[in-house]
């Protein structure tokens, strides 16, 4: 409460000594309207000063106690992210998201180094890349607050989109930062990138997303990966003219997608893959 | 612009004073040792007084004093952090209030503590007709006519912003208590003001 009237001089004296003699709507009008009005808190802090030596001389006492409990005690940390950011990505996703960046590096890092005779190592991995993050957006076993975020009513498959949109933000920029450095146009990995998110996620709506995502990078590590880099040559899967059958697996895979898109709600009942 | 640098430390001294208290408490959010005395010689008389008018014991006020303003130190960054803006003496008293509940909780144990008397008895003086004003006439002749009991509940719960529990520790008196009071108290205001 906040009004036009400041507190009356003399009130105030009565006030700061602790004395009775006020009546209790008043008093109650003088709380509230101190809570609200600095110059009569100011006013108060003269009237304590000028009536009430034992309380200064309190104040002094419990000032020099701060003074050495301070010295020893810490201060909280500061919020290292601004709130936007951290709706956006759960804690537990950064690790990871660096983890995909080192990859990409160390992956530009041998193309450049490497001879011509090796396809592009960036191109082989950028289907794979944003798999290691998405497997961590709707996991028990990722997530320690993975229980709370189920009970949360933004959870669901809005939030693991979200997310994973979240990951290929961070993660596409750096892939095509390191193809356009290496000669992978974006053209050739975009849509197996998109093709292999959104089958991590409607996999994961079967088996769970960690499984299904660990599932889908071994597979592709050992089915094209692996002989690609054997024989020295790119694989037909990421020549140019298989992009067509990319682009209509996205699209029945967002089919299934949103068919079973229920199975991110709640808890996974059945465990016996994940812990 | 070196200049205005070097001299930095005594501008931020010189602004500090002229601060509000949000921007205190984001300042010692930062470990501004500064920006917490002027928060200190601003804020403690007033939370001296209110908190004397709550409990009669100097000592266990001085540690509640004391807790409060190291929570204030250590924990303003949850103040700053918070994107809803709010005001910081209001923070200020929501901590010494809780704190208050717990040093009383804790004494509880040891022994029984003499509670301040709330001005029971207090005929209106001549100055208290100025903030008669702010209440509204009804509801202060209401305030007035309500019983102490009533009326410490009232305070603890509506001014102070306590809950059932910490209030019926702060009074000393079971929480079913608390309950029946806070209620007795609603149908005496209605009353009044109908």
């Amino acid at each position: 409460m906040r009004s036009a009237e400041h507190v009356p001089a003399a009130v105030l004296d009565r006030y700061a000594t602790g004395g009775a003699g006020i009546g209790a709507d008043a008093l109650w009008a003088i709380e509230a309207h101190l809570e609200g009005c600095a110059p009569c808190r100011e006013r108060l802090g003269e009237a304590v000063a000028r009536r009430s030596p034992e309380t200064v001389s309190l104040l002094a006492r419990v000032h020099a106690n701060l003074t050495t409990e301070m010295a020893r005690s810490r201060q909280m940390p500061a919020r290292r992210l601004p709130r936007r950011v951290a709706r956006w990505v759960p804690p537990g996703l950064w690790p990871r998201l660096a983890m995909t960046l080192l990859v990409v590096a160390a992956a530009l890092g041998l193309d450049l180094a490497g001879s011509r005779v090796l396809p592009s190592l960036v191109l082989l991995v950028a289907p794979v890349a944003p798999l290691l993050g998405v497997a961590a957006v709707w996991s028990v076993g990722l997530d320690p607050a993975h229980e709370l975020v189920v009970a949360s009513p933004r959870a669901g498959f809005y939030m693991v989109l979200r997310r994973s949109l979240a990951v290929l933000v961070v993660v596409m920029p750096a892939l095509t930062a390191a193809g356009w450095l290496t000669g992978a146009s974006p053209a050739r990995w975009l849509l197996p990138c998109l093709a292999f998110t959104a089958g991590a996620l409607a996999l994961g709506e079967l088996i769970g997303l960690r499984v299904a995502a660990g599932a889908l990078a071994l597979a592709w590590t050992a089915g094209v990966i692996t002989p690609s880099i054997l024989a020295a040559r790119t694989p037909l899967l990421l020549e140019p003219a298989s992009l067509p059958y990319w682009a209509g697996l996205i699209a029945v895979i967002a089919v299934a997608l949103v068919l079973r898109r229920d199975a991110y709600t709640g808890l996974r009942s059945d465990t016996w893959f994940v812990r | 612009m070196v200049g205005c640098r070097l001299s930095g430390c005594e501008g931020q001294d010189g602004a500090v004073t002229s601060m509000d208290e949000e921007n205190l408490v984001r300042r010692v959010a930062r470990g501004d040792r500064g920006a917490f005395d002027e928060l200190y010689r601003r804020t403690s008389p007033w939370l001296v007084v209110r908190l004397r008018r709550r409990c009669a014991d100097d000592e266990l006020v001085a540690e509640v004093m004391q807790e409060t303003y190291l929570a204030v130190w250590r924990a303003a960054a949850a103040f700053a952090g918070a994107s809803v803006g709010g005001s910081a003496v209001g923070w200020v008293w929501t901590i010494a209030a809780r704190r208050l509940v717990d040093a009383l909780r804790r004494r509880a144990r040891e022994a029984q503590l003499p509670l301040a008397v709330l001005s029971a008895t207090a005929a209106p003086a001549a100055e208290d007709e100025v903030l008669d004003a702010v209440l509204g006439d009804a509801m202060g002749a209401a305030l007035r006519r309500l019983s102490p009991d009533l009326r410490q509940v009232l305070q603890a719960m509506v001014l102070d912003g306590l809950t059932v529990r910490e209030t019926a520790v702060l009074l000393g008196v079971p929480e079913g208590t608390v309950k029946t009071r806070a209620r007795r108290a609603r149908i005496a205001l209605r009353e009044a003001l109908s």
